[in-house]
């Protein structure tokens, strides 16, 4: 966990600096090497590196809006992703999603833009699974702001109902953009949102990374199991704005203190150290996670940009005059004999 | 200069604040228009479409709402079924697929169902468009969308001084009217506009009836109409034509329903070229309606027919392909050529 | 035109944001008086970006707005003189 999280960590920071290049003084979001929104994920990293190790490359993970950390614990290949985070051509998509709209089959990883959309899709993997008679699990992460969604609320009862191998993950930051979780919920715990569906409904504390990995291993167990879904919160924290850009006039100075000071990787390390792992163990896996995040910014920047025409590609698998190609002839296909 | 004289050099203002002055004066004059939407009350909108409405007017009035866009529009619906008259903001227009029965079979037919016996007098805003590569899920402007479905009146605003006028006009209509305005033409820091959206605007209120199209500039050659941020970039087209002598009229739509089709028709009329230019998809759109509609009384006019728009692929991220398909004023210009040699 | 000498200079130190440094750079956003238009004191007459922030900036007095110093896009610090405003 530890090596996927400070590896998100460095990735987000990185990913901040290469942003914000050409996007000073005046800051201009189609300006600099990343243009587009960017929503990083700093101080969330617990979340998705306590539930993804227990995940196998054929279960499936859906992400949200903010992906990148997901993507890294789900071992979603690096260089390709960051390439299409820089829109090249060698990027995960070609360059046509952008960092809301990462795809990596083989990985079993997607995302999505649209709030709380990645829930069903993750419902279907689940059903699959389970038509097919697979131990595969599927995972929906989404923010605390997206338990407002019908899509979110739909896909835990129909999972529910079907039993099916399904891990909700909500990741309750606190913010919704601009709005705090007390301004759009009354129920300060959003894993009691499970108990209106019968499932299980757990939440961890803050940032702590352990606690993270107990519940998802009972909660993964059971999908696995064929026991049904389980819903899981875990209280993180924004260190970065909503996207970048982000003003953040609307939150208190204290709660952007307080996302400073607690920091589940700090409190990891704290947890390895007390078990006897030595500081310069984790700093070689810091190190190691620093040179490969490097690799894969310096290996995306030297792709190419995709050729513009490329645009007219893959709105089907089957281009319309494939199609056409093969529609029999008339007089063939009559009914006659 | 006298006081007078100097007062009168006007003041300008962006799209965004223009809108939001509208807003504003409907606000205090009626007790009964809110705004409800996400990150429109301490945030002031994304895209500033609410910028300092909350100091004024407070929370209650200026409502930040969960993201559950098919509740809260819905609840707009049947606020306004009672009478009141809400204002409520879909952050992307991309977001209505969440909340469309209530946009579509509910807000858009409920008058009709009830044979005229119920109105919903809501403002449905959003921000459409794309050039700064947000990608699929948040570049559309889905304007043939809206306009397609019968129930809404649509409205494009491409400068501040119609931004206003035409809010005025969007708030005090009877009907639901959806307000779809281009982030790109909103004047914010961080999304710099072109030159054009931002207008002298006059201080005191004023509307724009719906169904009058503007012409942005006036020419004997071509037509070429348009709505949003394509105006401007019709405009710059026409300057760039202007200099080989091709003199382009560029009609600004403002409403897609209603649509001002007796303004096309007499500026067909005296170019004999029409160009359709959109930033929605081509096929079964906005392009293909103007052209039908001048096809079905003026055919004898039309001696050449150009359309500009989105192909038929989603919004693609990296910039050399959103540049690709999002037309842009050499497109415009070469279409305008061809249509003029033809 | 007024005499140069009482003209009142338009700065942005009056709104700098308290946790902004006086040597950041901002960047003028947007005019929405043209010189020569009078302004009343208060009024917002530009608008100009610092660390992500838009910040509007009023007329210190009333006036006439006789000359723009830094037009969009420009950049300024604290201090730097946006504009001239001749009182009266
Ligand atoms: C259906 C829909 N509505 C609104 C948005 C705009 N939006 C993007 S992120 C966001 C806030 C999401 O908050 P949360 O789910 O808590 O996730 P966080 O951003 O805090 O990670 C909103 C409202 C959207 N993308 N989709």
């Amino acid at each position: 966990m530890f090596e996927e999280m400070a590896t998100a960590r460095y990735y987000e920071e990185r990913l901040q600096e290469e942003y914000l290049e050409g996007k000073q003084p005046a800051f201009d979001i189609s300006a600099g090497p990343i243009p587009g929104e960017l929503h990083l994920a700093a101080g969330q990293e617990a979340a998705a590196a306590g539930v993804c190790r227990h995940l196998r490359d054929d279960d499936t993970v859906t992400a949200p809006h903010r992906p990148h950390h997901v993507a890294i614990a789900k071992g979603v290949d690096l260089k390709r992703m960051t390439a299409e985070i820089f829109g090249r051509e060698s990027g995960l998509s070609s360059g046509k999603g952008g960092h809301m709209h990462l795809f990596d089959p083989d990985a079993g990883f997607a995302c999505s833009g649209i709030i709380a959309q990645g829930c069903p899709p993750a419902v279907g993997a689940g059903l699959a699974a389970k038509k097919r008679n697979e131990d595969s699990v599927a995972v929906a992460f989404l923010g605390e702001g997206a338990i407002s969604q019908g899509a979110f609320l739909e896909s835990l009862n129909l999972a529910a109902v079907q039993q099916l191998p399904v891990v909700f993950v909500i990741e309750d930051n606190d913010w919704a953009i601009s709005m705090p979780k007390e301004r759009v919920t009354d129920v300060a715990d959003g894993s009691r949102r499970a108990g209106g569906f019968d499932m299980p409904g757990v939440r961890v504390d803050y940032d702590d990374a352990t606690a993270v990995y107990d519940a998802a291993k009972e909660a993964v167990g059971r999908a696995r199991a064929g026991n049904g879904p389980t819903l899981l919160e875990v209280q993180v924290h924004r260190r970065m704005g909503h996207f970048m850009g982000d003003p953040e006039s609307y939150r208190p100075d204290e709660d952007v203190a307080a996302a400073e000071q607690r920091d589940s990787i700090e409190r990891l390390a704290d947890d390895l150290r007390s078990e006897g792992v030595e500081d310069d163990e984790l700093e070689a896996i810091r190190e190691e996670a620093r040179e490969r995040v490097d690799e894969a910014i310096e290996w995306a920047k030297e792709q190419p940009e995709p050729d513009p025409d490329a645009a007219y590609e893959d709105v089907f698998v089957n281009p319309p005059s494939g199609v056409t190609a093969q529609e029999p002839d008339h007089e063939l296909a009559g009914g006659d004999d | 200069m006298s006081e007078q004289e100097q007062r009168a050099v006007e003041r300008e203002l962006t799209m965004s604040r223009a809108m939001v002055e509208a807003v504003a004066h409907e606000m205090r004059e009626d007790e009964e228009v809110f705004y409800m939407g996400e990150d429109v009350a301490d945030y002031g909108g994304i895209f500033d479409s609410t910028e300092g409405l909350l100091e004024e007017f407070g929370r209650d009035r200026i409502m930040d709402v969960p993201i559950s866009e098919t509740a809260y529009l819905g609840a707009a619906v049947g606020a306004a079924q009672e009478g009141m008259r809400p204002i409520a903001e879909l952050m992307f227009v991309d977001f209505f697929g969440v909340a469309m029965d209530q946009i579509y079979n509910q807000m858009a037919k409920n008058t009709y169902m009830s044979g005229g016996a119920v109105n919903v007098p809501m403002v449905l805003t959003a921000a459409v468009g794309g050039t700064y590569n947000d990608a699929a899920q948040h570049s559309q402007t889905l304007y043939g969308t809206f306009a397609h479905l019968p129930g809404m009146k649509v409205v494009v605003p491409s400068t501040a001084y119609d931004a206003k006028g035409l809010m005025h006009n969007a708030i005090r209509d009877d009907d639901p009217v959806v307000y779809l305005f281009h982030k790109r033409l909103m004047g914010i820091g961080w999304m710099p506009a072109p030159d054009g959206p931002k207008t002298p605007v006059p201080e005191e209120e004023y509307t724009i009836p719906f169904g009058s199209a503007d012409v942005k500039r006036e020419g004997e050659d071509a037509t070429v109409v348009t709505l949003g941020l394509h105006v401007h970039r019709a405009l710059e087209a026409a300057d760039a034509l202007a200099e080989d002598g091709i003199d382009a009229e560029v009609i600004d739509l403002r409403t897609l329903v209603p649509l001002d089709t007796e303004t096309i028709h007499e500026s067909v009329a005296k170019t004999g070229r029409l160009v359709v230019v959109d930033e929605d998809y081509q096929s079964y759109g906005v392009t293909g309606e103007i052209i039908a509609s001048v096809a079905e009384d003026g055919l004898a006019d039309l001696e050449a027919v150009e359309r500009v728009a989105v192909p038929d692929v989603p919004l693609p991220y990296a910039r050399p392909m959103e540049n690709e398909v999002v037309p842009d004023s050499e497109d415009i210009e070469s279409a305008v050529r061809s249509a003029h040699d033809a | 035109m007024s005499g140069t000498d009482d003209r009142v200079a338009v700065a942005a130190s009056g709104v700098w944001p308290e946790d902004v440094e006086d040597d950041e750079t901002a960047v003028v956003v947007n005019w929405f008086a043209r010189e020569g238009r009078r302004v009343e004191e208060g009024e917002t007459i530009c608008e100009i970006q610092i660390e992500k922030v838009s910040i509007d900036v009023p007329a210190p007095v009333t006036g006439e707005l006789v000359a723009i110093e830094r037009g969009e896009d420009a950049e300024l610090t604290r201090e730097d003189v946006l504009a001239y405003v001749a009182p009266g």
